[in-house]
This record gives C-alpha cells, structure tokens and sequence, in this order.
C-alpha cells in the first residue's frame, strides 16, 4: 500500500479531530448550562485524545512527533475541513457543527473498524465507543431543540443553512481516492458522505427544521490540501501560544 | 472600553469594562427538574446510585449522567429515574431494618394489572442506594410489601426506595461499547502529571546563593 495515501487519510482524520477538539474546549466555562458545559468539553477533550492517536499512527510511519505536528504547524499546512476551524457562533452553530460533523465521524470510524490497514483498525475499534456517544449526544440535542420553541428552531434552521456548505466539504476527496477505496482501508468519501446523509434526515425529519436541497449547494472544498479560512491561524496561534513558549518543555 | 482578559474567549466577548449591568430578575423555579442516576461498575454487578442531574427530560439526562458519572470510573450500564417518581420510606437508624418499622395499610390507589417495581437498599447511612431486585405489584406500598419478603431480612436497612420498572430508563444492550473505557486517557486525570519530582529538582537546581 501506497504510504503517501495512508499519511493523507491519517493527518485529515487527525486534524479535523484536533481543530474541532479545541474549538468545543472553548465552551469550557461558558456552556448553557453546567452539565452540558461539562459534557460538551468531556467530548472536547476525546476528540483531541482521538487527534493524538492518530497523530501517534503517523508517527509511527516517519512523521514528527504529535506535539511539534500539532503546535508548529502553519495553517496551510492543515488538512481539516474547513468545518472544523470556524468560530464557534452561538450555541446553535456549535451543535449544529458537532450534529454535522459527528455523523460522519462515526461512519468513518465504522468504516475504519474493519480496514484493510490493522493499525488504523485497532484506533477505531478502540476509540468508536466514544464517537457513539458524541453522536447520541448530538441527535438527543438536534430532535428535542428543533421541535421546541419558534426561537431555537428559527435558530438551528439558520444555523444548519450556514454550515451545510461547510459540512459538504468535509467529503472532499483525496488525490489517492481510489487507491484507498482499492486497498480496503475504507469506502472512501463518497460512500461516507451517502451514509451520512441518510443518517442526519432521519434525525431531521424528527423536528421542525428542514435539510435544504444539497444539490443546490457548492460544497467549501480545499481544506484537505491547506486551504482555510481567515479563522485557522488566529485558532493556531493561540492553541500553541504555550508551547511556543518553551518548545523543549517537559509536561 | 472593553473587557480585557487573560483569557482570549473573554476579551473577545467584548464585555464592557467597569461596572457589570444588573442582571434581570430570574423567573421563580426556573430550574431543570432533576433525575437520578445508578450505575453499574461491571458486568453482572447490581445498580448503584451515583447522584442527580438537572435536565429537561430523561434523555438528556441520560447524556449528562454518563458524562459526569461514568467518565473517570469504571462502568458498564446507566439506568436514569426522575427524582419525581421514586418514592421512598422513612429513614432508620444504622443497625436498623427500616421494613420492620413499615405498618401496612391498604393502598388508597392500585393498577388493574401488578406491573414491575425495582427496589433499592441503603444499607448504612452514607452510603448509595443499591439495586436490591424487582418486584411486581399493584402500588408503591404493596410493592415495599413484596420487598419485605422477597430481600426485607438481609441485615440493616436504612432506607428504601421504589421506582416503577417503566419509569426507569436503561442503557441499550446494543450501545454497550459506549462504556469501554480507554486505559489510555491517563493524560485526562490529574494524577497522570507528576509535577512533584520536577518542581523539587528546579527548586534544587536553583537554589537562592547564600549571602556571603
């Protein structure tokens, strides 16, 4: 198997997880209410766990070590979806994002579970109970909020329409797609993002809010190859503001 | 002005600086109401209770609970009553059995059909509720009375509370890998960061000179 392939599925997994993971830790202290400010930066911090894991595979196949790939790292340097690195917005962005972006999260570790590449099979195994629960969590949220009052349901519509394009991009395709789909490490992007599709209606159809026609949306591609918003390197700088510090400090 | 901060998300709130307006009044009771949470520490192991959440309905409850339950403990399995629907006896003293105490009347309202009730025992005050075992009965009170029989006489009992089968909800057989926990996650406790032996060797290393 082509390592170049494995390396490019194994930095978009790694830093879609890292961005994500430290945007939902910017809730710490400031959630609706204190258990789920406690439960959305418990997720905060699996998903930067789950970073970390996946950084480790690479490490594994010659890249630097997780620290220096994940706090030196310039933006265009970045394979996450561009998603990922928007601001968190009010509440209603933010879990309309983790709705989003966990339910294909979970496909992908579904997929990844039986991959042809053990290493990465073992990951997520491991860690797809976690992800489970992200999206339980998400789904609990999205049906209860979106079949409630005219507010939040006004909210997550308007909400849901600003970060379609941006979720459509997270099925960007790799340049070494088909090597991927052919050497049964997974499905590939086409197939998630048909799964998920399927996924995020049925929980929408259990509300008020309405999925608009993906068709005629232009999905935001190019975070896969270090194309980003103003918004990731103001994110980087302050995620690494510490570590940069004293780069050769032992914690 | 605003609002500068150590902390980025503060300042970027831009709060004004100087006096904080006077919040509105709060509506009276604008709380959640709460639920309870019993967890299972392993497979097999009966229910124990692990304290309330406040939530909107059982199924948010059921996310808090795991959460700040089952996050730094070993679990296998999370059941969620609303506080409202467990009933519960008078307390004893520890070394009593509070089912001696119960006189049994007649139950003012009863179900056509005896449905299933699970009880649970608090064996010595300050410990948690456990899962003593279910029962079926028609009421609360003839369900306490089923208790008696079927676990009542097993040592001190403090405490009683019963909650209806169905008003009890129970993590899915299916979702069971939700509980694995990740023996890697050290890096998340406090007891991971061995700060103690790096803060003694800087404080050997630099010692103030003695003043000559």
């Amino acid at each position: 198997m082509n390592e170049l392939a494995i390396k490019d599925l194994l930095y978009k997994l790694a830093d879609d997880q890292l961005i994500l993971g430290h945007r939902n830790s910017e809730w710490t202290g400031f959630g609706p209410i204190l258990e789920e400010d406690i439960a959305f930066s418990s997720m905060a911090q699996d998903k930067i766990g789950h970073s970390l894991a996946f950084y480790t595979l690479l490490q594994e196949l010659g890249e630097a070590e997780p620290d220096t790939v994940a706090f030196t790292r310039n933006a265009n340097q970045f394979h996450n979806s561009q998603l990922v690195e928007l601001p968190n917005g009010e509440y209603d962005f933010s879990l309309i994002r983790h709705f989003l972006y966990d339910n294909a999260e979970i496909i992908r570790f579904e997929m990844l579970s039986q991959s042809s590449y053990e290493p990465i099979a073992k990951v997520a195994i491991k860690l797809k109970g976690e992800v489970k629960y992200h999206v339980l969590h998400a789904n609990t949220w999205i049906k209860n909020l979106g079949a409630s009052t005219e507010e939040a349901i006004l909210r997550l519509q308007s909400s849901l329409n600003e970060a379609l394009p941006y979720a459509l991009g997270m099925f960007e395709q790799s340049t070494y797609e088909q090597e991927l789909i052919d050497a049964g490490i997974y499905a590939g992007e086409e197939a998630v993002k048909a799964e998920w599709l399927k996924r995020i209606q049925a929980v929408i159809e259990k509300t008020e809010l309405k999925l608009p026609d993906l068709a005629s949306i232009e999905p935001k591609f190019g975070g896969r190859y270090g194309k980003h918003t103003e918004h990731l390197q103001p994110l980087l700088d302050e995620m690494a503001e510490v570590f940069k510090i004293d780069p050769t400090a032992e914690w | 002005m605003s609002l500068t901060s150590l902390d980025p998300r503060v300042t970027r709130l831009n709060l004004p600086e100087g006096e904080v307006p006077a919040m509105e009044p709060k509506p009276v009771l604008d709380q959640f109401e709460t639920y309870e949470a019993f967890h299972q520490k392993k497979e097999g192991a009966a229910y124990t209770y692990v304290g309330p959440v406040h939530a909107p309905n059982e199924d948010v409850a059921f996310l808090f609970a795991k959460e700040q339950y089952s996050r730094r403990f070993a679990c296998t399995g999370l059941w969620i009553a609303r506080t409202e629907n467990i009933q519960l006896t008078v307390y004893g003293n520890d070394g009593e059995n509070v089912y001696d105490a119960l006189r049994f009347q007649e139950p003012i309202e009863r179900s056509e059909q005896p449905e299933a009730y699970e009880i649970f025992h608090l064996k010595k005050r300050g410990k948690a509720h456990t899962h003593a075992g279910r029962v079926a009965a028609t009421s609360y009170l003839e369900a306490l009375q089923e208790a008696k029989q079927a676990f009542g006489d097993k040592g001190p009992i403090v405490n009683v509370w019963v909650v209806k089968s169905k008003d009890v909800l129970q993590s899915a057989e299916e979702d069971k890998d939700m509980w694995t926990t990740i023996p890697e996650k050290k890096y998340r406790e406090a007891i991971a960061y061995k700060v103690m032996d790096k803060i003694t060797k800087y404080k050997e290393e630099n010692k103030p000179t003695t003043a000559q």
